[in-house]
C-alpha cells in the first residue's frame, strides 16, 4: 500500500504505477478527491482502479456527485474494517469476507 | 449483579423468550441493563433486579428481556445468501406464482435490515411480494418501522448507490424511502407463541435465531416454521445454524449454504 499526501501527488503516482484500488479522501490540499477522480478517469488506463471514497463528507448530494464522477463506492466515517472489506468485496477488489 | 441475579435472569430469558443467556455474557448483561435501570428510575442494576424479583412487573420484565436479546444485524448479512435469494429464488417464485404474491417472512427481524434487504430485492425485481417481519423486541420493531439508521448502520451491507436509491438523508441519519417502508409490515411477535393466524409463506428467513435459543425450544420453533412454510417453500437459516439435531422437517439444499427445503417426511405428513 502506498500513500499520497494530496490529489496532485496521487495523480502523479497513478501516471507511473496504476494501482488496483484507490482509497480516496474528499478533503485534500492542492487537489481534492473529486478533482483527482475526474482526472484519474481521463488517464489512459485510468478506469482500471477501483476507487472508494473514505471520508467524513456524508451529504447525499456529494455522494451522488462522487458516484457519477466514477467512484465505485463510498464509505462514510466512522467505519470499521468489516465495512471497508465488504465494500471492497462488493466492487470485486478483494474476495468476499463471508 | 450477583450470581443469583444472573441465574434468575437466565431463567427469565429462557421461560419468556426461549433465549439462552450464557454465563460468559454476565458482564455484557450488566452493561446493557445499566441504561434500563436509569430509564426506569433505579439507582443501579441491582436495585432494579431486586425490585423485579420481589414484585414482578410485566413491563419491567420485558424491558430487561429486550435489553438482553441479541439484536445484531446488518443489511444483506452474508451476501451470498441474498444473491441466491434475489438471483435464483425470487425469479423462480415469481414464475411459479403467476398473478399471485410471493409471501416472505423475516422471523427475528431485529431492527429491520434483513427485511428491508428483502424488500429492496423484491422491488428491484418488480416482484409482487408481501413481506412480514416480526421480532420479540418492541424497541427493535419500533426502530425497524421508523426505517431510520445511522451512517454506520446504513453502510453495513449496502452500497452507496443502493443507499441513495432507497434511503433519504435526514440530518445525520438515513430513512427508508416511503416506497421501501411501505413494502414491509413489521409486527411484534414471540416465536414461542402459537401464531395468531394461519398465514403461510413461500420463503422464511429465520437467521441467527436458533443458536440463541434454549436447546429445548429449538424443536418447537422449527416445527412452527415448518407449519408456516408452503410445501415448496424455502427456509434460510444462519450459515452456522443446523436444524438436523432438533428437527427432521428440513433438508439442506446442496451448494446453497443456509438454504433448506421441507424434507420428504414433512411433506408426507402434510399430505
Amino acid at each position: 500500500m502506498d500513500e499520497a499526501a494530496d490529489g496532485a501527488e496521487a495523480l502523479t503516482y497513478c501516471m507511473g504505477v496504476m494501482p488496483h484500488v484507490v482509497l480516496l479522501d474528499w478533503q485534500m490540499p492542492v487537489m481534492d478527491g473529486l478533482a483527482f477522480l475526474r482526472r484519474l478517469r481521463d488517464l489512459p488506463n485510468g478506469r482500471t482502479p477501483k476507487v472508494l471514497f473514505c471520508t467524513i463528507e456524508t451529504r447525499a448530494d456529494r455522494i451522488a456527485e462522487a458516484l457519477s464522477a466514477g467512484a465505485d463506492d463510498y464509505v462514510m466515517k466512522p467505519f470499521d474494517g468489516e465495512i471497508l472489506l465488504s465494500k471492497l468485496a462488493e466492487v470485486g477488489a478483494v474476495q468476499s469476507p463471508s | 449483579m450477583t450470581p443469583e441475579d444472573f441465574d434468575r435472569l437466565q431463567t427469565l430469558l429462557a421461560t419468556r423468550a426461549g433465549f439462552r443467556l450464557t454465563r460468559d455474557r454476565m458482564h455484557l448483561a450488566e452493561h446493557r441493563l445499566g441504561p434500563v435501570a436509569r430509564r426506569e428510575g433505579y439507582h443501579n442494576v441491582e436495585a432494579m433486579l431486586s425490585s423485579l424479583w420481589s414484585k414482578p412487573v410485566a413491563s419491567l420484565g420485558w424491558a430487561v428481556i429486550e435489553a438482553l436479546l441479541n439484536g445484531e444485524t446488518w443489511f444483506r448479512r452474508d451476501r451470498a445468501v441474498f444473491d441466491v435469494f434475489s438471483r435464483e429464488l425470487m425469479p423462480a417464485l415469481t414464475a411459479a406464482r403467476p398473478g399471485g404474491k410471493v409471501r416472505l417472512w423475516s422471523a427475528g427481524a431485529s431492527t429491520g435490515q434483513e427485511a428491508y434487504s428483502l424488500a429492496i430485492a423484491a422491488l428491484e425485481a418488480r416482484a409482487d411480494a408481501e413481506i412480514i417481519a416480526t421480532d420479540l423486541s418492541r424497541p427493535a420493531i419500533e426502530k425497524a418501522t421508523s426505517g431510520l439508521y445511522t451512517s454506520f448502520e446504513i453502510q453495513r451491507g449496502l452500497s452507496a448507490r443502493t443507499m441513495l436509491r432507497w434511503f433519504e438523508q435526514v440530518d445525520e441519519h438515513w430513512r427508508a424511502r416511503p416506497e421501501l417502508r411501505g413494502a414491509v409490515t413489521f409486527e411484534r411477535a414471540n416465536l414461542l407463541d402459537e401464531p395468531a393466524d394461519d398465514r403461510k409463506f413461500d420463503v422464511i428467513f429465520c437467521r441467527h435465531v436458533l443458536n440463541d435459543l434454549e436447546p429445548a425450544r429449538r424443536a418447537r420453533v422449527l416445527d412452527m416454521l415448518e407449519r408456516r412454510l408452503v410445501d415448496d417453500g424455502c427456509l434460510f437459516l444462519g450459515l452456522d445454524e443446523r436444524p438436523e439435531g432438533d428437527s427432521i422437517a428440513f433438508r439442506p439444499v446442496a451448494g446453497r449454504k443456509g438454504l433448506y427445503v421441507k424434507a420428504p417426511s414433512a411433506l408426507r405428513r402434510a399430505a
